[in-house]
């Protein structure tokens, strides 16, 4: 195996493990709100938290920016939770500010967060030469996000079915009950780690 | 729902579990050197005691093994254990007359205490470098 591949390797099992719930549930609480054929405007908002992500990644893991672990670890359930409030609070997307094309700036500086916390330990093991197992490492993670949107698309749009069954048949009712079941349990789940990770 | 909140909850560890294990074949001396870098928070837990250099090395000798072409572990010597900053640096030689060809290697350390360990070997041999990934329950490879 090339040294690089192992890397993506690495970075792609690492974000479709369960074990990596929190960036999993994050993906989840950014996507929930769109449906099939919104694919546009959650690849941008995708591309946004990526951009971020890969920018403090890069930062912290050459050393150019120092962050504190705990307080990274604690803010990264923080962004899930001001996500899931985001998506309960706004309920119709057309009338938002800006007809809602604050998400992807929303997601990018949520990035921000999330890639400062791989970054440690990335740090830690390849002190001496980061610079592949940073971008085969950045590159798994992005097609094992891509991986678990397709997942997370397909499961909502069987959601949305089941829903149906229960709400009116124009489907409107569907998602928004769809939105605030997922968002709800995803704000729950990461509030309880924001308190469990708190430095305060 | 109190349950499932819960249970999701506790697979929150985002942690990267992961070693990196560089292993350089040294043509003048016929030697196989072996350095693992691993978080010294995990090495500790897994080897449930202070780590000394006699804990590790023991640790390591039950978890990393190195073997020739007929599946005979090779004899492994202790070279030392550093401490740098959450990092242990653990260092391993074994004598390899006929060079790395045919020998085999399992990096199983840590897999004990995490599903999703997973451990980097870079071989470095002759002036050719490759990478093997080993994850939980992964049988022994050849060396590259």
């Amino acid at each position: 195996m090339s040294e690089l591949w192992a890397f993506v390797t690495l970075g792609f099992r690492h974000i479709t493990d369960v074990a990596a719930m929190d960036h999993i549930l994050f993906l989840l609480a950014l996507a929930v709100i769109y449906r099939l054929r919104d694919w546009r405007d959650a690849l941008w908002v995708v591309s946004a938290f990526t951009v971020g992500h890969s920018v403090t990644l890069a930062l912290a893991v050459t050393g150019a920016l120092v962050l504190p672990t705990r307080l990274i670890e604690f803010l990264i359930p923080v962004t899930i939770v001001a996500t899931c409030v985001e998506n309960l609070v706004v309920r119709r997307r057309r009338g938002a500010t800006g007809g809602g094309r604050y998400r992807p700036v929303f997601a990018g500086v949520f990035g921000l967060v999330h890639g400062a916390g791989f970054a440690n330990y990335l740090r830690s093991l390849f002190v001496d030469r980061v610079a592949l197992p940073l971008f085969g490492f950045n590159v798994g993670i992005e097609m094992g996000q891509i991986v678990v949107l397709l997942l997370a698309g397909v499961a909502l749009a069987a959601l949305d079915r089941v829903l149906l069954l229960v709400t009116r048949p124009q489907g409107v009712g569907a998602v928004r009950l769809r939105v605030v079941a997922v968002s709800t349990f995803v704000a729950l789940v990461a509030a309880r780690w924001a308190v469990e990770r708190s430095p305060f | 729902m109190r349950a499932l909140v819960a249970a999701v909850a506790a697979l929150a560890a985002h942690p990267l579990h992961t070693t990196l294990t560089e292993l350089r074949y040294q043509d003048g001396d016929r030697v196989v050197e072996v350095t693992v870098r691993a978080f010294a928070d995990d090495v500790r837990a897994a080897v449930g005691r202070e780590l000394t250099d006699s804990t590790a090395f023991g640790y390591l000798r039950r978890t990393f093994t190195l073997s020739d072409r007929a599946g005979r572990p090779l004899g492994v010597a202790w070279c030392g254990l550093r401490r740098s900053d959450d990092v242990v640096w653990l260092c391993l030689r074994a004598a390899a007359p006929d060079g790395t060809s045919g020998l085999r290697i399992r990096a199983g350390l840590l897999f004990d205490l995490y599903r999703d360990q997973i451990n980097i070997v870079q071989v470095t041999a002759r002036g050719r470098r490759a990478v093997l990934l080993f994850t939980r329950d992964e049988a022994p490879k050849p060396l590259p």
